[in-house]
């Protein structure tokens, strides 16, 4: 059941990429990237774009975080999600090619790539996701972590810091209770 | 005595003290050399228990403070008779103090050092100790001031820096003094030390009402601080702590303690200096007449203890006091109740409060005693707690325990040997002002005595 | 970590785990500190019922012990994390023991079999291939056929058995089931009563009154948490309800965790059950106390030369007391007599049992609380006779090839067994842990744990409980033994289609037309098919008049010993694991260790101080055993617990304390039962030992800790009435303390103190309370509980956020009589004194009225613990999360059970009772979702959850409506040291006493 939706967006989002080589009028598009090397944040097994996937194809971050809204962990996207639409797209240049290959390449090798992790809590922070989307509605994300929708390589924005949670809590006007978070 | 005096003329007392600070014998070596050793026992224990954590000392639920708090306590007492000798006794004009106040200050300056680390030393997380003190930061945290424990650590925080100035300030004319017979590398210290005292009238007159001053300043401490301490105790509703009686209770205790520990220390030093003539068997009479004062305040406090334990009624404060005297640690209870009440009763008898032996020996009984006072008032307490007896629990030290336990000794003698060879150990300038001036010798001689 | 081929590596862990920063916590062993995963690892396909962050439950059944409770099993990212009863399940209605709940130590235990292994010429093992291992019992078996072939298994009355029966009809072998405290003096005594070896059920909870002849039923005997549910349930006091309260007397010479719990105790001569059994017959019918059955006549002879003055001779017993027991018995209209445990154990146990079965009958409870029918499974287990026949046969080298599942002889009959073993040619055990009898194999092949594995039970005539894989195996290379069983067979398809195949004909009986899919489905939602037997009316048997219950004198020495199981090792299963180890014996409160119970007066006599050993000599063996000096057991009877002495089993287990199974025969009684009352010598030998207990203090009763009230006061007691209620503010000082109680939070900045705020609270009913201490591991299991070992339990380092205090109950000669219970868990003081004193404000307090103990912020000054009167405050003195530390509390891979929603306290730091906050933030951050307020009784605490006497109620005390709050204003209730005006948000209601 799941699955068949899965393949119906995947077309409709497969259209959305291929159309999106003519590049239309107001909506973002990607840069070119030549030198990775320069960009911000951790190098990543795949040179997986988030501004090429949120941003100019405009793909809703809940559909491969998917669980986000319902629980306390947004999920990191299984291998099957990505080749769900790989099997199709296999990218407009070379250099995206060669990292689309790279997600075959895993998935037919049974062998998930290991993402170097960007966001972490230590391990005595709660911070349940799905209370702060429910709070600040499904397109909050940016406000902790940026516009990654503008990302080619994503990077940490905020601190994570308590401090930094504190201010907004206090902003907002909601429980400051140590044992919201703590426990 | 008078003849005495006759012969302590201004030169001599120059010459003596300085004489203390001549090249050291075997003795002092030998002394200085067990302080280290025991400084580093205590050191090498602290490694261990940062690495592997408390549970090498001998806690044992619900004994959850012991040893380290009873040393905390102890070394805080010791530190008030210090500033008792030098502040009060000074507002006082009792002239006797001055050969002995320079050396009890010293005393109290390293003892506060020494209780300072206690606290650091007995916390879980050592590494965040620094959560205790008031700094702004970002999680907009701060310590509780509800809680006792940030009132001791202003408490001895005050303490600590206003006897530190005390003792400094007092030393600078005789540092004056030394610094012009001294020699080489002691030269430039001293000279650092003296700030460039030259013994003007101005600088008299504005040094005295300085010293009048902090005197008066530091005066209210010897109150406040060990009533601070006691507070830990009192404010908590563990029956054997939970008293009114606790903050003059302690302060007397810390007194006495005090005056035993500067008893202990003098012997030894004025026979290692040969300082008879100017510690005279008069001083610690003087001494032991305080012991005797603030040695029955205590031994009046265990009484009211006792007493109000039974007249209150209150099962649980009952309980709490018949454990300490006939429980598993009786034997603690009465060793503090010996040492404390009874043994110094015997200074009653001139001839035992003369015979400097004698005073040595029942000082340190009293230091003993003392301790076990902490002692019984934090682990006994703690381990016969009689509202919850189903988590009652017999508490035995290890040897992580008496490691920092030695280690603090250690860290405070080594101090205080170091200071008294390095610094005159007996007022200079202060014994001079009691004595008759040196024309007038024969006529007020005797009328001085 | 190690790196063994089959141990558990960090990658394979991570997958597992689904990567999640909660997790982090959980692998990250020590979770204060930042140690987030470096690396995220997706899952390929992501599985289908798995939401990262977020528990998924599996119905399923447990398999600790024969009872065959209903379980839920909580996953977390793949893996099993925590047991809870199933509601659903009519033999423990959502409740669970302490063994229940320490399951997960079994499945992740560190001393696990990984993989095949053989036995190699040195007499070590080498690991094999499993094909190898299977073709390697083929071979044998093949060699074997007509040479004796025996599959020995324990109580295992499941489609696995089953299957074992096939297989061995096939190749002509026998299966031989063992329990090593089997129930075939009940059979025996049924069948000499009723003529039918079946094990009925009993109905405590319709009981009026409960006389139980040394039948533990509420720890170890047949069912337990259903027995305490249903016991629970009619002894304890309900205002509404008059004279609710069922009494319970317990017969036994001593006081087990089921007597503690008895208004009154006959402590009757070991072995004199039976006859007082018959004499309160005789007087019931002699007195015709009861409407007696017709064919009850044909016992007037037995009865006549049971009169209560003969017997009172014989158990040393008052006649009075024997005739007012009787009286009371039958005026109760309703009474349940249960014989078992103890009285069922010795050399005339059948006879006691067939004499109990008379009083029933004779006092009508047959066929209304005693119903044949829905018989228990565990009456299929085979006779000890048989296996005495089957260690005869393996001496005699008769048997050629033996297999050994889920049961472990060599432990319970050292002896014997073992000498039989070397005899057997060629023996393969599918033992999952190294135990004694695996160690004395040829071959292993590593079974799955029951968590990981398909496969049914029968617990109960009727009922048909399912069990499913509720994760991936923890060891890959470990196999379900079905799985193999049918595949040595040759059989195609794997165990799960034989098992469906199985089900299939179920589904012809109760599937109401749904298809078989469906009918699947539901039966793993709900954890099976529950039907009902029909009751089958049984009449006295011909020989019922010819049983002679009079006890025979146990020979071989002057001292009587009794051995008994113990309440959670029972017969050593649960050794290894840490847990039940550190779980304080319900009655003796030691851990760590086994003792011999002696009674003042002997040990005054012998001399002998808590801690001093004890050389018990049996006919059979001997042990060494450290005394426990307590009143709980008659003077002229030492009594020792069997779990301990293990001689492999694994880390927790090995050369830990003794094995009193030494002390048994190996060969069947009369009745073909094992007799475990010996006589021995007893040699005081002069060494001594510190044995653990949590009891602290010798002063016995709780000084406002425990509060009891007679029935007839409890019974007069008016809603209005609150016996307890001593506040000792003066009224001068009642406002303020009120004004300072409840504005000092409201000036503190951080949380929003004010508006409308819930305050959780508990109320636990000592009424209920039967000290099992379920809700202690439960907590364990929840909460991450570190376990310390014995050395540091010896100093007081133990963790265990809630404890059990017992307190005897004595009469007026000061004998105890039983004991209240009192779970004392932190109170959550509305005006709590460890708060103000915390310099950091780890210890707060918070908006809902909890003590908040922010672990992250605790610096360690232990201030907090000093000044909380019901101590219940503690202390992280080492690292109990250090890898390869000298206390690590969870060596790989039993840190994968930690809770991720809990944070692993790191050194230095103080951790106390929470009320399960990460519970109740869970369902607010449910409620939240789903726009509407937390529901009373939705969250629930994990003591509560478990507790099978349903003693224990949490709930929100500004809910007018909330059950907690209703027991909150129960006459009954009353505040633990409530003088110190700490205004507790934990109620008790005090234990009801109907004594007379």
């Amino acid at each position: 059941m799941t699955k068949t939706v899965a393949v119906w967006l995947c077309l409709a989002l497969s259209a959305a990429a291929l159309s999106a080589q003519t590049p239309t009028p107001g909506r973002y598009q990607a840069p070119v990237v030549s030198d990775t090397g320069g960009l911000k944040g951790p190098r990543q097994p795949i040179f997986f774009r988030h501004d090429i996937h949120a941003g100019q194809d405009q793909i809703p971050c809940m559909y491969c975080h998917a669980t986000v809204a319902v629980a306390s962990e947004p999920g990191i996207p299984a291998l099957q999600t990505c080749i769900g639409c790989h099997q199709l797209i296999s990218g407009s240049t070379p250099s995206h090619q060669a990292e689309i290959k790279k997600v075959r390449d895993a998935w037919r090798e049974r062998k998930a790539p290991e993402w170097t992790r960007i966001h972490a809590l230590p391990g005595f922070v709660r911070f349940p996701h799905q209370r702060h989307i429910k709070a600040l509605g499904t397109q909050a994300c940016t406000k902790c972590h940026g516009d990654v929708q503008t990302m080619p390589q994503v990077y940490q924005v905020s601190t994570l810091r308590m401090g930094w949670c504190v201010s907004c809590h206090q902003q907002n006007k909601v429980s400051r209770d140590c044992t919201v978070c703590h426990y | 005595m008078a003849d005495g005096m006759t012969r302590v003329t201004y030169d001599y007392v120059t010459r003596t003290i300085a004489r203390t600070l001549g090249n050291p014998g075997r003795g002092y070596f030998l002394l200085l050399g067990a302080a280290v050793a025991l400084l580093a026992i205590g050191i090498v224990t602290l490694l261990f228990l940062l690495r592997y954590g408390l549970g090498l000392a001998g806690y044992s639920h619900p004994v959850y403070w012991a040893v380290f708090i009873t040393c905390f306590v102890f070394w805080v007492g010791i530190a008030h008779s210090g500033t008792l000798i030098s502040a009060i006794l000074f507002l006082f004009r009792s002239g006797w103090r001055t050969a002995v106040y320079r050396t009890a200050e010293a005393m109290t300056v390293f003892a506060v050092m020494t209780a300072g680390l206690f606290p650091l030393i007995h916390i879980g997380r050592q590494w965040y100790f620094y959560w205790l003190i008031p700094y702004p930061n970002e999680r907009g945290l701060w310590p509780n001031f509800k809680s006792p424990l940030i009132w001791d650590e202003f408490a001895i925080g005050t303490y600590f820096t206003v006897s530190t100035v005390f003792l400094i300030m007092g030393l600078i004319p005789d540092i004056a003094a030394v610094r012009d017979l001294a020699t080489g590398w002691r030269k430039k210290l001293y000279t650092l030390c003296s700030v460039g005292w030259r013994g003007t009238n101005e600088e008299w007159r504005h040094y005295t009402r300085g010293y009048l001053y902090l005197a008066a300043l530091a005066t209210p401490l010897v109150l406040s601080v060990h009533s601070v301490v006691s507070w830990d105790f009192a404010m908590a509703i563990v029956p054997g702590w939970h008293a009114t009686i606790f903050a003059p209770y302690f302060v007397a205790g810390a007194i006495y303690s005090g005056c035993a520990m500067v008893i202990t220390l003098l012997v030894p030093i004025r026979k290692l200096f040969q300082l008879e003539e100017l510690i005279t068997v008069k001083h610690f009479e003087n001494l032991s007449k305080l012991c005797l004062l603030t040695g029955s305040i205590v031994g009046y406090a265990y009484v009211c203890e006792y007493f109000i334990a039974w007249f209150s009624g209150n099962p649980t404060e009952r309980a709490a006091f018949w454990y300490r005297a006939f429980g598993p640690y009786w034997w603690a209870t009465w060793t503090m109740l010996i040492c404390n009440a009874f043994l110094p009763l015997l200074l009653w008898v001139k001839k035992i409060r003369t015979n400097l032996t004698a005073l040595f020996v029942i000082s340190i009984f009293v230091n003993i005693g003392m301790w076990f006072e902490r002692y019984v008032i934090i682990v006994v307490s703690l381990a016969g707690e009689p509202h919850t007896p189903w988590t009652n629990a017999v508490y035995n030290p290890t040897w992580a325990d008496w490691g920092i336990m030695a280690g603090s000794f250690g860290w405070f003698f080594m101090w205080f040997l170091l200071f008294v060879k390095n610094f005159p150990a007996v007022s200079i300038a202060e014994v001079k002002e009691v004595l008759a001036p040196p024309k007038r010798v024969a006529a007020k001689g005797g009328a001085h005595a | 970590m190690t790196d063994g081929p089959n141990s558990i590596d960090r990658r394979r862990f991570l997958k597992v785990l689904g990567v999640t920063g909660a997790g982090a916590a959980a692998i990250s062993a020590c979770g204060i500190g930042p140690e987030p995963t470096e690396k995220l690892i997706p899952y390929l396909i992501p599985p289908e019922d798995q939401i990262p962050g977020t528990a998924t439950y599996y119905a399923s059944t447990c398999r600790e012990c024969a009872a065959g409770c209903g379980i839920h099993v909580r996953v977390r990212e793949g893996r099993a994390v925590k047991i809870e009863g199933n509601p659903e399940s009519p033999i423990n209605s959502g409740r669970l023991c302490a063994r229940g709940q320490a399951a997960p130590q079994g499945v992740y235990n560190p001393d696990r079999v990984t993989g095949p292994m053989v036995r190699n010429t040195a007499g070590g093992f080498d690991s094999i291939t499993w094909d190898d291992a299977i073709s390697r019992v083929q071979g044998k078996l093949t060699a074997a056929r007509g040479h004796g072939i025996v599959f020995l298994t324990g109580a295992d009355a499941s489609s696995f058995g089953d299957l074992v029966d096939d297989w061995m009809r096939q190749v002509g072998g026998r299966r031989v089931s063992y329990e090593a405290f089997g129930f075939d003096a009940l059979r025996a005594g049924n069948r000499l009563a009723f003529g039918t070896a079946a094990v009925p059920s009993y109905d405590f909870a319709n009981a009026k009154y409960v006389l139980s002849f040394g039948a533990d039923f509420l720890d170890t005997w047949l069912s337990p948490v259903s027995f305490q549910n249903g016991f629970s349930r009619a002894h304890a006091f309900d205002g509404s309800r008059d004279g609710s309260m069922a009494k319970f007397v317990f017969v036994g010479p001593r006081m087990s965790l089921t007597g503690m719990n008895a208004d009154e105790w006959v402590a009757a001569l070991p072995g004199t059950e039976g006859v007082l059994a018959l004499a309160m017959a005789q007087v019931i019918v002699s007195r015709r106390l009861a409407a007696v059955p017709t064919d009850a006549g044909r016992l007037a002879a037995l009865l006549a030369d049971h009169t209560p003055a003969k017997v009172a001779a014989i158990t040393g017993l008052d006649e009075k007391l024997i005739v007012r027991l009787a009286t009371e018995f039958a005026a109760a209209k309703g009474g349940l007599a249960v014989a078992g445990g103890m009285a069922a154990q010795y050399a005339n146990g059948a006879d006691i049992v067939a004499a109990v079965n008379i009083l029933n009958y004779v006092a009508g409870a047959v066929g209304k609380l005693v119903k044949f029918g829905p018989d228990l499974a565990v009456g299929e287990t085979g006779t000890f006779s048989d296996f005495a026949r089957l260690t005869a046969d393996m001496a005699g080298g008769r048997v050629a090839l033996l297999f050994v599942h889920g049961t472990n002889p060599a432990h319970s009959l050292p002896g014997a067994f073992t000498q039989g073993l070397a005899k057997v040619g060629y023996k393969v055990s599918f033992a999952s842990f190294m135990d004694e009898t695996a160690a004395a194999a040829d071959l292993i092949l590593p079974d799955l744990h029951p968590l990981e594995q398909w496969n049914d039970s029968r617990p109960r005539a009727g009922i048909y409980a399912l069990q499913q894989p509720t994760m991936q195996p923890v060891f890959p290379e470990t196999r379900q033994s079905g799985d193999v069983v049918l595949k040595i067979m040759g059989r195609p398809g794997t165990y799960r289609d034989h098992l469906q195949g199985r089900w299939r004909e179920l589904q012809r009986r109760f599937g109401a037309g749904k298809s078989f899919e469906q009918f699947w489905m539901d039966a793993l939602q709900h954890g099976g098919v529950y039907g009902d037997a029909p009751a089958r009316p049984v009449r006295l048997a011909e020989g019922a008049s010819r049983i002679a219950p009079a006890p025979a004198a146990p020979t071989g020495g002057d001292q009587t010993v009794v051995v008994f199981p113990h309440p959670v090792l029972h017969d050593g299963r649960g050794a290894n694991k840490p847990w039940l180890q550190e779980l304080p014996d319900p009655v003796s409160k030691i851990a760590w260790h086994g003792w011999v119970e002696v009674h003042p007066e002997t040990a005054k006599r012998w001399d002998l101080a808590t801690g001093d050993f004890l050389l018990l000599k049996s006919a059979f063996g001997a042990v060494k055993a450290p005394v426990w000096i307590t009143a709980s057991v008659r003077p002229d009877v030492l009594a020792v617990p069997t779990g301990h002495g293990h001689a492999a089993y694994g880390r927790y287990a090995k050369d830990r304390s003794f094995n009193a199974f030494e002390l048994l025969g190996a060969d069947a009684n009369a009745y073909g039962g094992r007799t475990f009352a010996v006589g021995a010598t007893a040699t005081k030998t002069g060494e001594h030992r510190k044995i653990v207990t949590t009891e602290g203090s010798a002063r016995e009763r709780g000084e406002g800790s425990v509060e009891t009230l007679t029935l007839a006061r409890a019974k007069s007691l008016g809603a209005a009435d609150h016996p307890f209620h001593h506040e000792e503010t003066p009224e001068y000082a009642k406002e303020s303390v009120e004004w300072w109680g409840e504005r000092q939070f409201e000036q503190a900045e951080l949380g929003n103190y004010a508006g409308e705020q819930p305050r959780w609270g508990l109320a636990v009913d000592l009424s209920k309370c039967t000290g099992c201490s379920a809700c202690v591991t439960a907590c364990y299991a929840e909460n991450n509980l570190a376990t310390v070992g014995e050395e540091l339990m010896m100093r007081g380092r133990e963790m265990s956020w809630l404890r059990l205090e017992r307190y005897w109950l004595t009469d007026a000669e000061g004998h105890p009589q039983g004991a209240v219970n009192s779970p004392m868990m932190c109170q959550q003081c509305g005006n709590a004194p460890c708060e103000p004193v915390c310099p950091v404000y780890a210890a707060y307090h918070t908006p809902d009225g909890l003590n908040g103990q922010v672990y992250n912020r605790c610096v360690g000054t232990r201030y907090c613990s000093n000044n909380c009167p019901y101590k219940v405050r503690y202390f992280n003195w080492y690292n109990y999360a250090e890898r390869g530390g000298e206390w690590e509390a969870w060596p790989e891979p039993l840190s994968m059970l930690l809770n991720p929603d809990v944070t692993v306290r790191e050194r230095g730091v103080m951790e106390k009772c929470t009320f399960c906050v990460q519970r109740i933030r869970g369902a607010q951050n449910k409620a939240r979702l789903e726009d509407r307020n937390v529901r009373d009784g939705e969250i629930v605490p994990a003591c509560a959850q478990s507790c099978p006497s349903e003693a224990i109620v949490f709930g929100d005390l500004h809910d007018r409506n909330s059950e907690v709050y209703k027991l909150a204003g129960n006459p009954r209730g009353y505040h633990v040291l409530a003088g110190l005006n700490t205004k507790p948000a934990v109620t008790y209601l005090a234990r009801v006493v109907s004594n007379g």
